[in-house]
C-alpha cells in the first residue's frame, strides 16, 4: 500500500478517495431505499421479502455514512491530519462493513437467487483503486467467504431462505447444479476483476511515480542551472566592478588632464558598464531567490521602511519633475521579514511608477492597515500598460510593448523579482491599469501583530 | 601621512584605489588575503583599513573585521568595508554597522566604487592626508 502512496502530497490523495467513498455510498444508500420501496409496494404480495430488514440496513449504512462524513469534515476544518496508517485502515475497514451489509440485504432479498449478488463486483473495483493489491484480493476472499457462508447456511436451513418465487420458479435445494455454477461464476468474476482491476491501477501508479521522478529531475536541472547562472553573473560582475573602479579615477582627472573627447568616451564606457550592472544585479537577484528555500525572517518596523523609501524615492521623483505623494497610516506597523528584500520589492515598483511616469505627473504611495495585514497602494499617472501585455508583466524579462519605446534601458525583471520577494512573504501583488492614463499595484502583506496605536 | 590598508584580493581594484588614495596623499599598503591582512593590521598600526567583505582562503571578511576589532592592539583601527551590496548576506548595511550592530565595521562603500564618495568617508575617519 505504501508504494501508491509516495508522491508528494499522499494524504490528500488518499484522504481525497476516501471522500469519494462516501459520495458513492450515499448513493448506494438511495438506491437500496428505492429498490427496497418499489418491490415492496409495487409486487407487495407477490414477495415475502423482510422488507423491515432490509430498511433497517439501509438505515445502518445511512447512519454510519453520515457518521464518517461528519467526522472527517469536522476533523479537516480543525486541520487535523489523520496520519496515513490510520487512513489505509480506515478505507479497509469501510470495505469489509460495506461488503457485509450487502451480504445482509442479499440474505434479506433472496440469497443467491438475487441477480443483486453481482453488486460485489462494483466493490472489488473500489477495493483495488483504494487499497493495495494484497488487500484488495483479501477483500474479494472476504467476500467469498461471506458468500458460501450464507449460501450453506440457508442450503441447510440454519438461516431463512427468502425465496424469489414470484420472479424465479426456483427450488435451492433442488437445484445444485445451478447453484454450483453460479458460485463457480461468482467466485472466478470476484478474483478476475480484482486482478484487472489492480493490474490497471498498478500501472497507472507506475506512471504517476515515474512522472513525478520525471518532475523532481527538471526540478534538479533547474537547480543546477539557477546555480551556474548565479556564479557566470556573479564572476561577470565583479569584472565590472573593477573595470569601472579602474576607469573612475581617469575621468576625474587623478591621472592628468584629460581632453574633452577622451573625457567624453571615459564617460560612456562607464555609463554602459553601469547599465550591465544594474542588469547583472537584477539577474543575480533573481536567481538568489530562485535558490533560496527559506527566508531568514526578522521583526522590524514596517513604518520605518516606508520612510526610508519616501525619502529615496521623493529624490528620484523630484529628478524627474513628479510629484510623489505618501499616505501612510500613523500607526507603527511591524512586519515579519527580511527587510532588504521587501524593500527592494517596493521600490522596484516605485522606481517603476517613476520611469514610465512622464514629467509633470504623480505618484503616490498609500500605506493602509488593516486587521492582521497591511494593504500597499502605488498609483501613478503614467503611459499604463497594453491589456494585451497586462497578464504577461509578473513574468521574467517581459516587457510591455510601450515600455520599451518610452524608455530602451530595462531588465524586464523588476516586477518579477518584486512578486517573488512578496510571495516569499505569503502577501499577494496584482495591478490594475488604463493605457494612457495610469497604473496601479496593490499589495497585502501579512503583519506580524496587529497595529499599535502611535 | 595618514596609512591605509586595503585588504581586497582583486588587484585591478587595489590598483585602482591606491592611485586615488596616493594621489591625495595617502600613503598605501595592501594584502590579498585575511591572514596577511591581519599581520599587516598588527605590523604597520595603519590610520584605516579598507577591508573586502568576498576574500579567499576561507576567511571572509566579517571575521577579518572581528578579530581586527577582538584585538586589543588593532580594536581601534576604522574599519571601512567594501561590498557589493547584491552578495546578499541578509544583513542591512546601512543599519548593522557600527556599535549595536551585527556588522563589526565602522563604515562601508559599495562596489562598483564611486571613488569620490570614497575619499568622503576615507577623511571623515583619518581626515585629510
Amino acid at each position: 500500500m505504501t508504494t501508491f502512496f509516495k508522491n508528494t502530497r499522499p494524504k490528500d490523495h488518499l484522504l481525497g478517495r476516501i471522500c469519494w467513498l462516501i459520495r458513492l455510498r450515499w448513493l448506494a444508500i438511495v438506491g437500496v431505499f428505492s429498490v427496497t420501496y418499489l418491490l415492496s409496494n409495487v409486487f407487495h404480495g407477490r414477495l415475502s421479502l423482510d422488507f423491515a430488514a432490509l430498511y433497517g440496513i439501509a438505515g445502518i449504512l445511512l447512519f454510519y455514512n453520515a457518521g464518517l462524513y461528519f467526522t472527517l469534515s469536522t476533523l479537516r476544518k480543525k486541520k487535523f491530519s489523520i496520519p496515513i496508517p490510520w487512513v489505509n485502515r480506515l478505507a479497509n475497514i469501510q470495505i469489509s462493513l460495506d461488503l457485509t451489509c450487502l451480504a445482509f440485504l442479499i440474505h434479506f432479498s433472496g440469497g443467491i437467487e438475487n441477480p443483486f449478488i453481482f453488486y460485489f463486483i462494483f466493490h472489488m473495483i473500489i477495493a483495488s483503486i483504494l487499497l493495495s493489491r494484497r488487500a484488495a484480493f483479501s477483500q474479494a476472499t472476504y467476500t467469498v467467504v461471506l458468500f458460501f457462508t450464507l449460501v450453506l447456511l440457508e442450503y441447510f436451513g440454519i438461516l431463512h431462505h427468502y425465496c424469489l418465487k414470484a420472479f424465479f420458479s426456483f427450488d435451492l435445494n433442488g437445484s445444485h447444479f445451478y447453484m454450483a455454477g453460479k458460485s463457480f461464476v461468482f467466485v472466478s468474476t470476484l478474483y478476475i476483476t480484482v486482478y484487472l482491476a489492480t493490474s490497471i491501477s498498478a500501472q497507472l501508479r507506475a506512471r504517476e511515480q515515474s512522472l513525478e521522478e520525471a518532475n523532481s529531475l527538471l526540478r534538479e536541472k533547474d537547480h543546477i542551472k539557477s546555480e551556474y547562472v548565479l556564479r557566470v553573473t556573479h564572476d561577470i560582475r565583479q569584472d565590472l566592478a573593477a573595470i569601472q573602479s579602474c576607469i573612475e579615477p581617469v575621468t576625474l582627472g587623478i591621472t592628468g588632464p584629460l581632453s574633452s573627447p577622451q573625457h567624453d568616451l571615459l564617460r560612456r564606457a562607464i555609463e554602459r558598464s553601469k547599465q550591465l550592472i544594474v542588469y547583472v544585479d537584477a539577474l543575480l537577484d533573481m536567481t538568489t531567490l530562485k535558490l533560496t528555500q527559506s527566508l531568514k525572517m526578522e521583526l522590524f518596523s514596517f513604518t520605518e521602511l516606508i520612510r526610508e523609501i519616501t525619502s529615496q524615492i521623493s529624490e528620484l521623483a523630484r529628478s524627474k519633475n513628479l510629484t510623489f505623494e505618501v499616505r501612510a497610516e500613523a500607526s507603527s506597523l511591524m512586519v515579519r521579514g527580511v527587510k532588504v528584500y521587501l524593500e527592494e520589492a517596493l521600490v522596484n515598483l516605485l522606481k517603476n511608477s517613476v520611469k514610465y511616469t512622464l514629467p509633470g505627473g504623480k505618484v503616490s504611495l498609500g500605506v493602509n492597515a488593516l486587521a492582521d495585514r497591511v494593504s500597499i497602494r502605488i498609483d501613478d499617472t503614467g503611459i499604463g500598460i497594453p491589456e494585451d501585455d497586462l497578464p504577461h508583466i509578473f513574468e521574467e524579462f517581459y516587457r510591455a510593448g510601450n515600455a520599451k519605446g518610452l524608455e530602451r534601458k530595462g531588465t524586464g525583471l523588476g516586477l518579477s523579482i518584486a512578486k517573488q520577494i512578496v510571495e516569499m512573504h505569503q502577501g499577494k501583488i496584482e495591478v490594475i491599469s488604463v493605457l494612457g492614463k495610469g497604473t496601479t499595484f496593490y499589495l497585502e502583506l501579512p503583519l506580524a501583530a496587529p497595529p499599535l496605536a502611535s | 601621512m595618514a596609512k591605509i590598508l586595503i585588504i581586497d584580493d582583486d588587484p585591478d581594484i587595489v590598483e585602482s584605489m591606491r592611485v586615488v588614495l596616493e594621489s591625495n596623499g595617502y600613503s598605501v599598503s595592501s594584502a590579498s588575503c585575511g591572514e596577511e591582512g591581519l599581520k599587516l593590521t598588527r605590523k604597520e598600526e595603519p590610520n584605516l583599513v579598507i577591508l573586502d567583505v568576498m576574500l579567499p582562503n576561507g576567511m571572509d571578511g566579517f571575521e577579518v573585521a572581528r578579530r581586527i576589532k577582538g584585538d586589543s592592539r588593532t580594536n581601534k583601527t576604522p574599519i571601512l568595508m567594501l561590498t557589493a551590496i547584491k552578495e546578499k548576506t541578509g544583513l542591512d548595511f546601512r543599519n548593522e554597522m557600527g556599535d549595536g550592530g551585527r556588522i563589526p565595521a565602522d563604515d562601508y562603500c559599495a562596489k562598483p566604487l564611486d571613488h569620490e564618495a570614497l575619499l568622503r568617508k576615507i577623511k571623515k575617519f583619518v581626515g585629510p592626508a
